[in-house]
């Protein structure tokens, strides 16, 4: 599996970007405050950018502005949106772990899959 | 409650961090900080907002940044970083190689301009430097006359021989005084070497006033004893092979008297006023033959006075303002002369006179080349302004490119004025080279000494900021307009010129061609001038007239000289005077004739003369005659000229007494003017009387050679004067010539303007060329398209050549008032003078339009005879 190497605060993020994505709401704050909300770690704004810019970088998310609003000061956000090829990173991510919970709950099935597959 | 984040921090922020990623952070952190506000309170939420913007202030944040190269992270192109260096010398020079008509013509303008300026300007600093060298130039003064003349207040730099002394004993401000009197040069022998030497005699003070170096004897013993001679290293050198060995040996002076060399003194730098081969005693000098110095009422030699350190200038002026009157009371004189001081070393530059006031000089052609300096390199900067707007309309298609990639307008700024610097760096090398090369050929025309000063610091200083000024103001116009483009109308193509640059660039092209237009004038001004002063009828004949010096035995014989001068076939006249034909500055006052006031002392000047003077001098007489061997009363006539007679005022002058000092005597003749000094000044009243004593000293034998016989006339002269005075060198001068090099400096300056009006209009020229280049490129479908609806080609020339014809044309009006102006006050130096005339300015106009016309034409019938097939393929 030849991808780029996704740390796992990336992967929180891309995770969260996907979420937020869909109420139009990932960009640098709403992110950050999500991610306190659900894993309750103390992030901090900076982190969570450089993260994102990371993920640009790796092809995994695109931005694009978005609309300026009153309480940023008449600023824009970056809206980010997670690219198709981010998508299928976290999918073969999540196929990853499923497959290993699997033999961790059916220890002989997976055995056992593994030595047919073999043959 | 609205709370608004640390100014300081977002300040901060915005240094560090990329322009088009500020607003997003920045909006977050405002988001947040008003999140927060609410949260845990204004306080709280401005430290968490300062440690919010510290933690994207990270340098790994930042060096991302520069190390993406993501096609859309364009936006930081720092100055100061090597590749984008690189990157701006790279372009300013494929601009120069593509462009190699301009950047030719933009580069030989600068240097050629630039060498002019330079050149000039050494010159001037030349100038300014003479006299400047001695220790004590703030203490020394010299002395000038201020006369009524006429009713006239005039200033005369020739004052009495008793001066000196005097002034010394009655203003005990003065510590040191002298005379300084140049009899001309005179005969030395040693052994059998013999040499014609300029002697002058000055005070023994002289050495300690001047700081002219002494190789051996002191300053205090040089002058002391009535034999001592003060020679230089040359002259030491000539006659006993060195310094060292010339001390205490005698030189035999004028084949009749022995003197002691006292001291020997280097050689004497060109920039110093005073040049002389030898010094002797003045006192000595007086009693050797010149009683008249010992008198108040004749004037000759130059007086030089040192203040002690201490002295009050204006105080010591008082006191000798009216010190004269006592002499002249003395003398039975009224009191009509004033004396007035000047700096020393001031008097170079500033010797001409106004009302009796020292005004001006040689500091006005200082200044006006100064000026013609600024004017050549402003020319040439104007070449290089008007050709960089001409091609903007190229460049701001780069510019706008540059600037949609993000360049900051400082960043174009800065590349146009490196550009600028880049070519003007070229220019001022080659402008060095160039000066390099024609120093020599200067020198010999202006007489001087000039070298590049390329081991002073202070002249590669002046380089240093030449280059900055001219890079800085001939870069501006692009660095300043075309960076302030909008991309988005350059790239629109909606490039066509606003009126302003238009303007700016006649403007230009006006203010080039007043300023050679106005040179132009000046250059047939000064010359028709210095032809007038030269070609002028004097009122004598100067062609083929000679004169030498009556010394030695000639003086006892010239009987026999004359006689068998006579003789010669080629010599028509034979007579003497006490004075340089060319030149005589000597006055008198003690003349007074009945019905003379005797409040009002007029100036003549003497002149003592031999029988045919008028004769050979080819002078008219108006009435009665020339002094004549027939008649021996003649011994106490006079010849006085036409000024002295409408002094004097007699209706019927021949027969008439006047008297000069106890000695009475009839006008036997009234001469036509003639000029005997510089055509600076006006004539004054001359009174001759015959000399038959003491032919010797400052007598001259004038010979009157028959046309074209100059040649062997001079052999066989020379022959005679040998066997008559065979320990004398035979030395004569062209009285012509001696009158032309009383205006030696107005031939420099007619020559050197004509030089630098051609290299003005040159240079214009170049600027109009390039120009004129652009044009017909710019219009060449225009024109292609005029040609097929069946315009000829005369049509087209016409065309193109009227846009530049006219702005000439405007030159030529702005500038011929300032020249006339200019030239004017020139000319006010002269008492004789040339009128300016109107066609001195058509000749100059038509000059300036014809030049213009052969300039733009070139590419005009370029343009016109290009095939329209060709310029209109691509439409």
């Amino acid at each position: 599996m030849k991808r780029s190497y996704l740390g796992e605060f990336e992967e929180i993020v891309l995770l969260t970007v996907a979420v937020l994505e869909l109420q139009k709401q990932a960009y640098g704050v709403a992110i950050t405050h999500e991610i306190i909300e659900q894993t309750g770690r103390s992030v901090r704004l900076n982190q969570i950018h450089s993260a994102l810019d990371r993920l640009e970088d790796k092809g995994m998310v695109k931005s694009e502005m978005g609309e300026p609003t009153a309480e940023r000061g008449g600023r824009r956000k970056r809206l980010f949106s997670v690219t198709a090829y981010g998508r299928r990173t976290l999918q073969e991510i999540q196929e990853v772990r499923v497959s290993f919970w699997n033999r961790l709950l059916n220890p002989l099935n997976s055995i056992g899959q593994r030595g047919w597959g073999m043959g | 409650m609205r709370y608004s984040p640390p100014r300081f921090a977002d300040k901060l922020l915005r240094f560090f961090l990329p322009d088009d990623r500020l607003e997003e952070v920045l909006g977050d952190l405002h988001e947040e900080f008003r999140w927060q506000v609410v949260r845990v309170g204004e306080r709280r939420a401005r430290w968490r907002y300062w440690r919010d913007v510290l933690g994207f202030l990270k340098p790994f944040a930042i060096k991302r940044k520069q190390a993406n190269n993501h096609f859309d992270d364009y936006s930081t192109t720092y100055l100061m970083q090597p590749t984008m260096l690189r990157n701006y010398v790279k372009i300013a020079f494929r601009n120069l190689a593509k462009n190699k008509t301009f950047s030719v013509i933009n580069t030989l303008g600068l240097a050629l301009g630039m060498a002019c300026s330079l050149l000039i300007l050494l010159w001037v600093q030349d100038e300014r430097s003479v006299d400047a060298f001695h220790a004590h130039k703030d203490q020394l003064y010299r002395i000038y006359m201020r006369e009524y003349f006429s009713g006239k207040m005039q200033g005369v730099i020739w004052t009495p021989g008793p001066l000196a002394a005097t002034l010394k004993k009655e203003i005990p401000e003065i510590e040191y005084a002298t005379a300084y009197e140049w009899p001309g040069p005179q005969t030395f022998s040693v052994g059998n070497k013999v040499q014609k030497q300029s002697l002058n005699a000055v005070g023994a003070d002289f050495f300690k006033m001047f700081s002219f170096k002494l190789l051996q004897g002191t300053s205090e013993a040089a002058l002391k004893d009535p034999n001592n001679l003060a020679i230089s290293h040359d002259m030491a050198n000539r006659f006993f092979g060195s310094p060292e060995a010339a001390i205490g040996k005698t030189i035999r002076f004028d084949n009749r008297k022995d003197m002691l060399v006292s001291a020997v003194f280097e050689n004497l730098p060109k920039n110093s006023t005073l040049q002389f081969d030898c010094l002797r005693n003045w006192d000595a000098y007086v009693d050797d033959g010149n009683d008249w110095a010992k008198e108040w009422g004749s004037t000759d030699p130059l007086t030089f006075f040192m203040l002690r350190p201490d002295a009050n200038p204006a105080k010591v002026a008082a006191k000798m303002q009216h010190m004269l009157d006592k002499f002249n009371r003395d003398e039975g004189k009224p009191a009509h002369t004033e004396l007035a001081m000047q700096p020393f070393h001031e008097y170079y530059l500033n010797s001409n006179f106004k009302d009796a006031q020292i005004d001006g000089g040689r500091i006005e052609y200082v200044r006006l080349f100064t000026i013609v300096a600024v004017f050549i390199l402003l020319i040439a900067c104007v070449n290089f302004m008007n050709l960089a707007t001409a091609r903007s309309g190229k460049r701001a298609k780069e510019v706008g490119v540059r600037k949609v990639v993000g360049a900051r307008r400082s960043l174009l700024i800065g590349q146009f004025l490196g550009e600028a610097m880049l070519l003007t760096v070229f220019s001022v090398s080659l402008a060095v080279l160039l000066v390099g090369l024609v120093v020599p050929a200067f020198n010999t025309l202006t007489g001087k000494q000039i070298t590049l000063p390329l081991l002073e610091p202070s002249f590669w200083g002046g380089l240093v900021g030449l280059t900055l000024v001219t890079g800085f103001v001939s870069g501006s116009y692009p660095a300043f307009f075309l960076s302030s483009l909008s991309p988005i109308r350059v790239l629109k193509g909606i490039m066509k010129f606003d009126s302003t640059s238009i303007w700016l660039r006649q403007g230009l092209v006006v203010f080039q061609f007043a300023l050679s237009m106005i040179l132009i004038v000046g250059m047939i001004i000064i010359y028709r001038q210095v032809d007038y002063v030269q070609t002028k009828n004097l009122g004598y004949n100067r062609e083929n007239l000679i004169y030498f010096p009556l010394e030695g035995n000639l003086g006892n014989q010239y009987d026999v000289l004359k006689t068998e001068l006579s003789q010669l076939p080629g010599v028509a006249d034979v007579s003497y005077l006490t004075a340089d034909p060319a030149s005589n500055g000597s006055g008198t006052e003690g003349i007074s004739w009945p019905g003379s006031d005797p409040n009002e002392k007029v100036r003549f000047t003497p002149v003592g003369v031999g029988y045919d003077f008028a004769k050979a001098m080819q002078i008219k007489l108006r009435e009665g005659r020339d002094f004549s061997k027939d008649f021996p009363t003649d011994s106490s006539g006079f010849l006085i000229n036409e000024a002295a007679l409408k002094v004097i005022g007699f209706n019927q002058p021949i027969g008439k007494t006047i008297t000069w000092g106890k000695q009475k005597g009839t006008i036997i003749g009234v001469l036509k003017d003639f000029h005997f000094q510089s055509l600076h000044s006006a004539i004054r009243p001359l009174i001759g009387y015959l000399r038959t004593q003491r032919l010797a000293g400052n007598v001259n034998a004038i010979v009157r050679i028959k046309a074209g016989k100059t040649k062997e006339a001079l052999a066989q002269i020379e022959t005679i004067c040998k066997k008559l005075n065979p320990t004398f060198p035979f030395t004569y001068n062209f009285t012509d010539q001696a009158y032309a090099r009383q205006y030696q400096s107005e031939q420099v300056v007619s020559k050197l303007a004509s030089y630098f009006a051609f290299l003005a209009i040159f240079i214009s020229c170049l600027g109009l060329f390039g120009l004129a280049t652009f044009t017909a490129e710019q219009r060449v479908k225009e024109i292609g398209v005029r040609k097929v609806l069946g315009a000829s080609v005369g049509n087209i020339i016409g065309l193109l050549s009227k846009d530049f014809l006219k702005l000439v044309l405007i030159a030529i009006m702005l500038a011929s008032p300032v020249a006339w102006w200019a030239m004017n006050q020139w000319l006010q130096g002269f008492a004789y003078k040339i009128n300016i005339e109107w066609w001195m300015f058509v000749v100059g106009g038509v000059l300036s339009v014809v030049i213009a016309l052969l300039t733009v034409s070139f590419q005009s019938i370029k343009a016109a005879l290009i095939n329209p097939v060709k310029s209109l393929r691509s439409e």
